[in-house]
């Protein structure tokens, strides 16, 4: 007997107890639909997550710590002192895994740049300064960019462009500090002269100092009044002009970045060529940083004439494949690091759970639903004793009788299979819809797919309703089988 | 010469809780190809389940059944199965057919289990009961059927896969005297023109002298009298 006779005596079978076909279907349709909506919300809600990650930069970046200057002014472990008192509770710990041996200097830099995987490494470097523009002071965080620079940050400008040259005095500035600034437009601020203040002293001792305890790091400026720019004119300060070359935009920055961070790179209102950050750091050190200092070259941590290197750097590695072979690299090296990588595992990890616990509830409906297909297989069967009993006497053999009951079973999986996820498929569709509408929406926020059907999910829970049916029809199909002929014709 | 079917010493012996019941006992029985053979006795004596037997329906208790001198005993499940499609065919008393199948559909079910294949089963279907005379019934449901006319679609599906041998339980029991004659004489024929063997149940006896080559006479599970005829 062929497949198809066989199919056909299968379908005829279904046809002849519809309702009870149709009933038992449904149990399979609802197991499904169950599993692929559950399911299909855990994938896309990490899916969800993941590409806000990647957006981010957080996967391809790392942080690179070096030894900073007062470990080795104190020859104290920093790292492991901070890991033991519990860290900064404020926001994610960028801190490396393992204390840092050697120094970041640009020596360091220019190795770890040559690491395979290393697409570019960017020193985090920065400074606070007293700025004036557009007749406006206030203090700024100044960061120093590397230039030219390859990274996602310096991509997107409202107005203007990159800082030209590595030795040009021109800076960028972000969106933010151009309000703050008061100018009326971002691109308003492109070409005009932003100033550093710093005391005319040269002698960068009490001057400073005295300065640098008046203003809190959180003070806001406010414009000076006459008689302080009139002290300044004056004579008192000193001013170092940058021209402003390019306004970032801020705006575009969502989620962890808050307008400030973009991957793992601490963010700044206004960014200078990296060697002009560096210098000024030298240049304008603090009497903290100078004893420091002094202590090192004393302790022999630092040569009579050495400097500390840059606190951390962020490496962009070509692939987030390859991120944890530079760092075990860069753990080689002297470095430590940091990766948002290792918070990421163990997101991973959280999900897998939520999505087996998602699948297994939908399991335990298809479950149930199989009781209910060996339920209908034995109903059916002991209808038909008489009619099998009939198949075999005129020649037909246990393995055809057994077959015609799974492809029945089959039929039954199958067609609740892919009812189930249509089913799911729509049930998700509609979700997204009312998500939209009722929440998303009013909040002026755009749609977001909040599920995600990979092609192995529908197709795995398919072939798993399939193989449930069949499993199901296992003893039904073998009671068939076994059915007596002489027994099924008497005739009574 | 070699008999086509031979039943050598068969016993059927069913256990009733504490009594047994020998539906078979001892029979010994021996058919030539091109013979018809009718079997008579009282209710109960045993015929229906001789026919199981040398159908391959039924295992004997004992004994042994040999088609053309190859004994069944040996034969795997599928092979018995093999028998049953294509060695021999069975007329069942009451018919048997699938209700819910037409006449045509219930001919061709034998043959989709023998592996004949679309516009063929379709012909060979419609041939066979063209030739029991119900060519204008095809599409009839067994309910929709005159006894007389479910029992010529049995003997069209006992035919279907061309058998050596027909064994017919009570073929004629549903019809009248006529219909039974035509029956009967159909089947003669059969037996001249396909060189077919039948062994046939019936209680008629004058039916059975008219028809068959010989009587075999069955008593409380045992072969009584061979008549030689
Ligand atoms: N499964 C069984 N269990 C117990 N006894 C059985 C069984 N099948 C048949 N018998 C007995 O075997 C005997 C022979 O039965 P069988 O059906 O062969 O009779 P028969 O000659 O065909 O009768 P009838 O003319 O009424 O059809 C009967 O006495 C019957 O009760
Ligand atoms: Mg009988």
């Amino acid at each position: 007997m062929s497949f198809l006779d066989i199919l056909y005596l299968a379908l005829r079978n279904l046809r002849q107890a519809k309702l009870r076909a149709v009933l038992t279907t449904m149990g399979v349709i609802v197991g499904v639909a169950v599993i692929v909506t559950m399911v299909s919300f855990g994938l896309g809600l990490q899916q969800n997550m993941l590409a806000r990650f990647k957006a981010l930069d957080l996967f391809n970046e790392m942080s690179v710590f070096g030894k900073s200057l007062s470990t080795l002014a104190s020859g104290l472990d920093r790292g492991r002192q901070d890991a033991d008192s519990g860290g900064d509770r404020r926001g994610p710990r960028l801190r490396p895994d393992k204390a840092p041996t050697r120094i970041l200097d640009d020596a360091a830099i220019a190795e770890i740049a040559k690491i395979p995987g290393v697409a570019y490494v960017e020193p985090s470097i920065g400074f606070p300064v007293f700025v004036r523009a557009n007749g406006h002071v206030q203090t700024q965080y100044v960061g120093g960019a590397t230039v030219p620079n390859a990274s996602s940050r310096f991509k997107d400008f409202v107005g203007g462009q990159m800082i030209s040259s590595p030795d040009a005095d021109e800076a960028v500035v972000n969106e933010r500090f151009t309000r703050e600034f008061g100018f009326a437009r971002p691109e308003d601020a492109v070409g005009k002269t932003i100033e550093f203040l710093t005391p005319l002293d040269e002698q960068k001792g009490q001057a400073r100092e005295s300065k640098n305890e008046e203003v809190p790091s959180g003070f806001f400026g406010l414009p000076l009044d006459d008689q302080e720019s009139a002290e300044a004119k004056a004579g008192n300060l000193a001013a170092h002009s940058f021209r402003i070359a390019g306004v970032l935009n801020t705006e575009l920055k969502e989620g962890a970045g808050q307008g400030g961070m973009r991957g793992l790179f601490p963010g700044a209102g206004i960014y200078v060529p990296l060697k002009t950050a560096r210098q000024w750091i030298i240049d304008h050190r603090g009497p903290m940083s100078q004893v420091a200092l002094a202590l090192a070259r004393e302790s022999g941590a630092l040569s009579s004439s050495g400097l500390e290197g840059y606190d951390s750097a962020v490496v962009r590695v070509t692939n987030p494949v390859v991120l944890t072979e530079v760092r075990k690299r860069l753990t080689e090296l002297g470095f430590g690091s940091f990766s948002i990588v290792d918070q990421l595992d163990q997101i991973r990890t959280v999900f897998l759970i939520i999505d087996s616990v998602l699948g297994l509830l939908g399991g335990i409906s298809l479950l149930v639903a199989s009781f209910g297909i060996a339920n209908t297989m034995i109903m059916s069967i002991l209808e038909r004793t008489r009619e099998i009993g009939i198949m075999k006497a005129i020649g037909a053999e246990d393995r055809e009788i057994k077959l015609i009951f799974f492809v029945e079973a089959a039929v039954l999986g199958l067609t609740g299979g892919v009812i189930g996820t249509l089913f799911a498929w729509g049930i998700d569709g509609i979700a997204n819809r009312a998500a939209y509408r009722f929440i998303l929406k009013p909040q002026g926020a755009s749609f977001i797919d909040f599920f995600s059907i990979p092609p192995y999910l529908w197709l795995g829970a398919i072939l798993f309703a399939l193989v449930v049916s069949i499993v199901a029809a296992l003893y039904p199909a073998t009671r068939a089988a076994r059915i007596d002929p002489v027994k099924a014709l008497r005739h009574d | 010469m070699s008999f086509i079917l031979e039943a050598r010493d068969v016993s059927k012996v069913y256990q009733m809780g504490s009594t047994t019941v020998a539906a078979l006992d001892h029979v010994s029985v021996t058919v030539n190809a091109g013979e018809f053979a009718a079997i008579q006795g009282t209710s109960g004596s045993g015929k229906s389940t001789l026919l199981n037997v040398l159908g391959g329906l039924d295992h004997p208790t004992a004994g042994e059944i040999l088609f053309d001198s190859k004994p069944l005993a040996p034969l795997s499940k599928k092979a018995m199965a093999r028998y049953r499609r294509n060695s021999v065919g069975m007329i069942f008393q009451g018919f048997n057919l699938i209700p819910t199948m037409s006449a045509e559909e219930n001919v061709s079910l034998a043959l989709a289990f023998a592996g004949v294949r679309g516009s063929q089963r379709r012909k060979r279907a419609q041939e066979l009961l063209d030739r029991v005379g119900l060519a204008d019934r095809l599409t009839h449901r067994p309910t929709e059927l005159s006894g007389g006319e479910q029992q010529r679609v049995a003997i069209a599906r006992a035919l279907a896969n061309r058998p050596r041998v027909l064994l017919a339980d009570e073929p004629t029991g549903n019809l009248d005297s006529t219909r039974a004659h035509e029956l009967l004489t159909l089947l003669r024929a059969m037996v001249a023109t396909d060189a077919l063997t039948i062994i046939m149940v019936t209680h008629d006896h004058e039916l059975a002298q008219t028809f068959a080559d010989r009587i075999i006479l069955m008593k409380d599970g045992a072969v009584v009298k061979k008549d030689e005829g």
